[in-house]
This record gives C-alpha cells, sequence and structure tokens, in this order.
C-alpha cells in the first residue's frame, strides 16, 4: 500500500492509483450536499488527465459510470468553487474521500507531527499521514523525487535543491517553531549551566575537555564544577540541529571559524574527529541520558530534551544574557522573524532580551502542483490545520506556537497549491 | 524455483496413472513430459545463470560508473587519502578503510578462538543433550537481526563498557596503552565486540559441519594409536577440517567487514586515526550508513557510492587471500582432508 501511495507520480503506475482515485471522488461527491463538484476535479477531467481516467474507467469497474458523471456537472461548476474547498477561520476539516498521505523528512519535528497528525486523524478520519522521521535531507531528497507527498526539512531547499525537483515548483510552509538544546549529563549539577559561544565552541573542537575547565568556570561562578572529562555528542548524521547550532557558533565564536576552515554552516556536523556521533536526536539523547555518559554534553532538537527531562544550558543570546530554551524563550525568538521566508529563513542569534539563541523554523515540502486531487485536498487541509489549531499542542511538546505573520504566510503558501492543469485547489 | 519444471512432469504422469490411461499412452506422454521438462530446466538455467550474472554486472557498472565522479575528483588517492570531511568537501577513504579493518581484524580475534572451541565442543565432546540445544540456540543467534544487535550493543553493552571493560583493561599493565583515551563506551572495541556476536554463529555452524564431516575413521584409528582426546582432535579432527573451518572465518571476515547498521550504532562515528582501541572510530560501512542518506548530490554522493566500491574491493582482496593461504597450507600438509580420503 505504501508503494502504491508512493509512486502515483508516476504514470506508468499512476493509472490504477487514478481509477481509484475517480471511484473514491465519485463517491465523496454522492453524498456531498452542496452539489457541486470541485472547480479543480472539473479541470482535472477535463484536463488530459481525463483520457487516461476514462481509459483506466473501462478496466476499472464501478468507475465505468463514475467517470462521465463527474465531467459533466464538473463543467458546470467551473464558476463557483466548491464550500468544501475553504480554507481559513473555518479550518474546515472534512475531505470527501479517505486518503493517506505518505511524509518524511526531519527527525526533530517527530514529536510534535506525531501528536498533530493523530489529533487530526480524530477529526477526520478521512486523512490519515504516515511521516517517516529520518532526517531532513531525506525529506528533501524524497520530495525531489517525488516518492512521498511531503517532505519536512529543518533548512529550506536551496535554489539549486529546488530545480533537482522532479515535480515541478514546491511549496514551502513554515510548520513548527523549535529550539537546540545543549544537553549535558554531569553528576552534581543540577542548575542550568551559562553558555557563551566561544566556550561551547571550545567544548566542541576539543580545545576544552574538562568541566572544570577556567572557560567555563568563569561563566558559572558560585557553581561546584567536578573534575571530569567532557564528552562532546554530535550528530554522526547530517541535521537541522547540527546546521543550527553551527550557524550559532560560525556567529558568535571566531575561533569556531578557525578551527572549521568556512563560515558557511553545514549540516554535517564539521568537527567530528572531536568527540562521539550518534545517529538522529534519539542517538543523542539516548547517549547523554546513560548514567555511564556521566560528562556528556550534547544538542538535541528541544523536544527531545524535554522528553528526556534533560538539564540545558542557557546560551548567551546577542544581547548579552543567558537564556536557557523554553516554550517563551523560543518563542521570543521566532517572534523576531518579522520578514521570514524560504530564502530568509535564519533565527539563529536573534534580536531582543529574551530570545533564545538557537531557533529554527521547520519547513514543510509539498509540490504546489498535485496530480491527484484528494491527495492535494488533504495536503492542504492538513497543513492549514497544523499551522493553526494543531499549534496548541506545540508548548506540551518542547516547541512553540508560530507567531501569527508566520501562520499567515503558511496559510497563504498553502493557499498556491494547483492541480496538475494550474487551477487553485482552494479559494481563499 | 529452478527445479520446479521436474516435479511437475512426474506428478502430471501419476494423474493420468489414475485416471486409467494404457501403459503405451502412458509412456508416450512420458516421454513427450520429460523432453519438455528437460527442455524448460534447461532454459530455467540458462535464464537464472543469465540473470544472475546480469545482475552482478550491473551492480558493477553502476557502482563504477555511480563513484566515477568521486574517483575524478580525488583520483585514486581517494582509496588512501585520510580526511573524510564531507562538510568542507574532502572524501577519502583512507581512514576508513583502517578503520574497517581493525575493528574486523579485532573482531576475529575475539570471535575465532571462542567460535572454534564452541564448534570442537559440539562436535567432539559434548553429549547429546547439550549439544542439540547449544546448536540450536547458536542458529537462532545468526537469525537475530543486525539492527537488533547494534540496539543491543548500544543499550547494554555500552553502558558497560564504559564503565567497567574500558577502564578495567586501560588499566592492565603492558597492554594499558592499547586501551589509552577517555572511556566514551563506544567505541572500536565495542564494534568488534558486536562483531564478534555477529559472526560467531557463522563459524560454529560452518567449522561445526566440517569437523562433523572428518570420518570416524580417522578418530578411530588415532585413539588406536593410543591418542588422547585432545590429540585426537589436534592431529586428526582439525587437519581433516581445515579447508571447511577456512571458508568459516572467511565468511565471518566477509560480513565483519561490511557490517555497516550495527556499527554505526555503537563505534562513535569519528572518522579519525584512533589513538587506541577505547577510541571512537568509523568503518566504510558506518559511514555511508551515517551519510548515504544526507550526502549533497553529485560529488557528495558519488563518494559515498565510492565507498561502497572500495569496500567491495577490500571484500575481495580479503577473500582471495585468505583462499591463497589456504591453498598454501593444504599444500604444505599431507594431513589435509584431500590427503586423508
Amino acid at each position: 500500500m505504501g508503494i502504491g501511495q508512493n509512486i502515483y507520480r508516476s504514470y506508468g503506475f499512476g493509472v490504477s492509483h487514478t481509477s481509484e482515485g475517480i471511484t473514491v471522488r465519485a463517491h465523496g461527491f454522492k453524498h456531498s450536499t452542496a452539489g457541486p463538484v470541485t472547480k479543480a476535479l472539473s479541470r482535472r477531467v477535463a484536463g488530459p488527465v481525463a483520457v487516461l481516467a476514462i481509459s483506466v474507467a473501462a478496466a476499472a469497474c464501478g468507475s465505468t459510470s463514475a467517470s462521465p458523471t463527474t465531467s459533466g456537472s464538473g463543467a458546470a461548476a467551473t464558476a463557483t468553487p466548491a464550500s468544501a474547498n475553504l480554507l481559513g477561520a473555518k479550518y474546515d476539516t472534512t475531505t470527501p474521500s479517505s486518503v493517506t498521505l505518505t511524509g518524511a523528512g526531519a527527525n526533530s519535528i517527530e514529536p510534535f507531527f506525531e501528536s498533530v497528525f493523530y489529533q487530526y486523524n480524530q477529526k477526520n478520519s478521512n486523512t490519515t499521514v504516515n511521516y517517516s522521521p529520518a532526517g531532513s535531507s531525506v525529506g528533501v531528497t524524497d520530495i525531489q523525487q517525488g516518492t512521498v507527498q511531503f517532505g519536512d526539512s529543518e533548512i529550506p531547499m536551496t535554489a539549486s535543491q529546488l530545480t533537482a525537483a522532479t515535480g515541478g515548483a514546491i511549496l514551502q510552509i513554515p510548520v513548527d517553531l523549535g529550539g537546540v538544546a545543549i544537553s549535558y549529563n554531569v553528576p552534581g549539577v543540577t542548575k542550568s549551566l551559562d553558555f557563551d559561544g566561544p566556550t561551547l565552541a571550545g567544548i566542541f573542537d576539543g580545545s576544552i575537555t574538562n568541566w572544570d575547565a577556567p572557560a567555563i568556570a568563569a561563566l558559572n561562578s558560585g557553581v561546584t564544577l567536578p573534575n571530569l572529562a567532557i564528552k562532546a555528542v554530535h550528530r554522526a548524521d547530517a541535521s537541522g540541529p547540527g546546521y543550527d547550532l553551527d550557524q550559532y557558533l560560525i556567529d558568535t565564536a571566531p575561533a569556531w571559524v578557525t578551527a572549521i576552515g568556512t563560515s558557511t554552516p553545514s549540516r554535517t556536523w564539521p568537527e567530528a574527529n572531536v568527540g562521539i556521533g550518534e545517529q538522529l536526536n534519539t542517538g543523542v539523547a539516548s547517549y547523554i541520558s546513560q548514567s555511564s555518559s556521566a560528562g556528556a554534553i550534547g544538542f538535541v532538537e528541544y523536544g527531545y530534551a524535554l522528553q528526556n527531562g534533560f538539564v540545558n544550558a542557557a546560551v548567551k543570546n546577542s544581547a548579552g544574557s543567558y537564556v536557557a530554551p523554553s516554550e517563551a524563550s523560543i518563542a521570543a525568538a521566532g517572534a523576531q522573524a518579522t520578514s521570514l521566508s524560504p530564502t530568509d529563513f535564519n533565527v539563529v542569534n536573534e534580536t531582543g532580551a529574551s530570545s533564545y539563541p538557537i531557533a529554527n523554523f521547520s519547513w514543510t515540502l509539498v509540490y504546489q502542483k498535485q496530480s491527484d486531487t484528494a491527495t492535494g485536498i488533504a495536503l492542504g487541509k492538513l497543513f492549514d490545520w497544523v499551522v493553526t489549531t494543531g499549534q496548541g499542542d506545540a508548548a506540551a511538546l518542547g516547541y512553540a506556537p508560530l507567531p501569527a505573520n508566520v501562520a499567515t504566510l503558511a496559510h497563504t503558501t498553502i493557499l498556491e497549491l494547483e492541480s496538475s492543469a494550474g487551477t487553485p485547489l482552494f479559494a481563499s | 524455483m529452478i527445479y520446479e519444471p521436474s516435479p511437475a512432469g512426474p506428478d502430471a504422469v501419476s494423474g493420468f496413472v489414475g485416471a486409467g490411461r494404457s501403459a503405451g499412452v502412458r509412456a508416450a506422454l512420458l516421454r513427450r513430459r520429460s523432453r519438455f521438462g528437460d527442455g524448460a530446466y534447461g532454459a530455467l538455467r540458462w535464464t537464472g545463470a543469465g540473470l544472475f550474472g546480469a545482475v552482478v554486472l550491473g551492480l558493477l557498472i553502476a557502482i563504477a560508473s555511480d563513484s566515477s565522479l568521486a574517483f575524478q575528483h580525488s583520483g585514486l588517492g581517494f582509496v588512501w587519502s585520510g580526511t573524510w570531511n564531507p562538510a568542507a568537501d574532502q572524501y577519502g577513504a583512507g581512514i576508513l578503510v583502517v578503520g574497517t579493518l581493525i575493528t574486523t581484524g579485532v573482531a576475529m580475534v575475539l570471535m575465532v578462538p571462542i567460535g572454534l572451541g564452541t564448534a570442537i565442543f559440539l562436535s567432539e565432546l559434548a553429549p547429546r543433550w547439550i549439544a542439540g540445544p547449544l546448536a540450536t540456540l547458536i542458529g537462532l543467534l545468526a537469525a537475530v537481526p543486525s539492527i537488533v544487535v547494534g540496539l543491543w550493543g548500544l543499550l547494554v553493552l555500552t553502558p558497560i563498557f564504559a564503565n567497567q571493560v574500558e577502564p578495567f583493561l586501560a588499566s592492565v599493565p603492558f597492554f594499558g596503552w592499547l586501551f589509552r583515551g577517555e572511556a566514551y563506551g563506544p567505541s572500536i572495541l565495542l564494534a568488534s565486540a558486536v562483531l564478534a556476536v555477529m559472526t560467531l554463529p557463522t563459524m560454529v555452524a560452518l567449522s561445526r559441519t566440517a569437523f562433523a564431516a572428518v570420518p570416524v575413521a580417522d578418530r578411530e584409528a588415532a585413539m588406536a594409536l593410543g591418542a588422547t582426546r585432545w590429540q585426537v582432535v589436534r592431529r586428526a579432527v582439525f587437519p581433516a577440517a581445515r579447508a571447511g573451518v577456512s571458508a568459516a572465518v572467511t565468511l565471518s571476515v566477509g560480513r565483519a567487514l561490511g557490517e555497516s547498521i550495527a556499527v554505526a550504532m555503537v563505534i562513535g562515528n569519528r572518522p579519525a586515526i584512533p589513538e587506541s582501541l577505547t577510541t571512537p572510530g568509523a568503518t566504510l560501512g558506518s559511514a555511508i550508513v551515517n551519510q548515504f542518506a544526507e550526502a549533497s548530490p553529485g560529488i557528495g554522493t558519488s563518494s559515498i557510492i565510492a565507498l561502497g566500491a572500495v569496500l567491495l574491493l577490500l571484500t575481495v582482496a580479503v577473500n582471495a587471500g585468505g583462499q591463497a593461504l589456504l591453498r598454501r597450507g593444504s599444500g604444505a600438509h599431507p594431513g589435509t582432508a584431500g590427503a586423508l580420503r
């Protein structure tokens, strides 16, 4: 079944899926009280796909009668879009047909996605979502190759990544606001220790090797630091949190730029020869949490740090104050992103005395042209709910709700979804 | 699959027999059937062999063409160049090759004596009521997926290694330098231990079969000459089973070289020349696991596939070396399987 969902984009196999789509949609139409068929649907049937759909209809029993019906009433409905396709204040979650959406991408957003997708399914049992938290770059590659209906990345796709997409233009929707926690396991230290960029850079480039080093002690007077070796943990795979911390260290620690030899942040952790590398947030969190890892310090998405009950560092922000990650401090950083866009996405080291300095938005990636209308509508409704009502869950899971301007950006981006013929799927 | 046509013939024929056909018709049918069966079997054989050849050839071509970009970028030096840092577009497999050889070597040092001992115990010494269940248990171990072994290594062995094994080894006189450095837990030694556990069933099962294949007469002859049990194993059984034992080691080495997931979970993923066995390291397999999904298109992806090519060459080289050793060994010892039978 998963394969069937994944390959629907390839025309060779898309045939069976199309016939399925037609059947299901005819069913939904029968139950619709509003009557008129969606504008998108009419375009879809009128377009080149109709040839495919009709040829398939002959083979797939049950849909033979559906095709003429939809194309007939579709022509009449072109002028007035169906109310079922409105997005906005109502956050209407009803979709006429049963759709399973497959997504892959950032590991950092997994706790949030798991919760919102479950809750959305409770409201609209027609939409089921399978999300594979394999990492941001997997999300990018999978959406480029069209093997998933949506991807998710902690970093928006670059221009060259966008041109490598096989299915045309990609819409990038900001869906959550998170932070990267610097978590540690130092027996006897339960207080949130203060760290600035140069000190963190020293820990991760191997020049600070002990917890009682003068550089750490100088920032934390009054705390008794043990004589304990530092075990720095970083991500072995490329990651969003690694990119964000790399960005913060580049911004704040000249020694870090010298050590790594570049001032361009990288998803792949640039100092892999210091400490140890673990896979995904779960791997890093698991290492820090083990009692045998006394002295460990690493970076994980704040949601994971919260789940594990870690003690997190207070990190020096651009205003000079030391701020620990929390819903409020991450929200404060996000609020500074007044001109957020996929090309201006950086919220690391934002201004504001209460801003947590290592924050980031997570971006969901979908194709603007949706070859399957039912899938496109389901995607749009799902993510419109996620960026509005769904944000209510964020705080409990270690994320901050999207600021109003970002939620608006997300909403207007979703409105750009189109059918394969270029007709908007949603009326604003 | 390949043998399908042959059983189908007789079955169909016996069906006709039941229906009461005459002997002449039956013979004719049998002739036609079997000729058809032979043809189909022959075709299937050739198709099978051709497909197998095509798959291997296709794989080699794909690896060669996909990795060509990396070799153009880094030259042949890719194989031994020391820096692996995708963040800075520096790709070199040298350190990973060293890491792979060290983990496999240490794993074999840990595993072969235990595996061989277990196999000798099972085939020569153990009473039947122990040998049966023990062999089943070892078979079960072979069926455990590598990710499960990796999880066990990560969650169970890591704390034990960090708290007890690594500090203890570092304190051993004369050998402490082999295990110096910070006891992280995840390390080359831990990866080797996990590899040893994973390859043990292969070693035990294959060498046990080799021991069991030694004729009882050989053992009886040795005993008649007054050999003790140990001498029987040492002088009669082991030399005759050398070929099988070597095959067991070769297969174990092959599996250890290529194992990726479990190693990536416990080795600490540090692509540097290890200072000691207890420092984190990286292997070809672990680097592929960690970075393939995330590799930047073009040179990044190509370099990861080139790592696969290097791993393939390494495996072929180790296998060829093993076979050469075996051939030389069998020439030198008259008491090997061939000479005895």
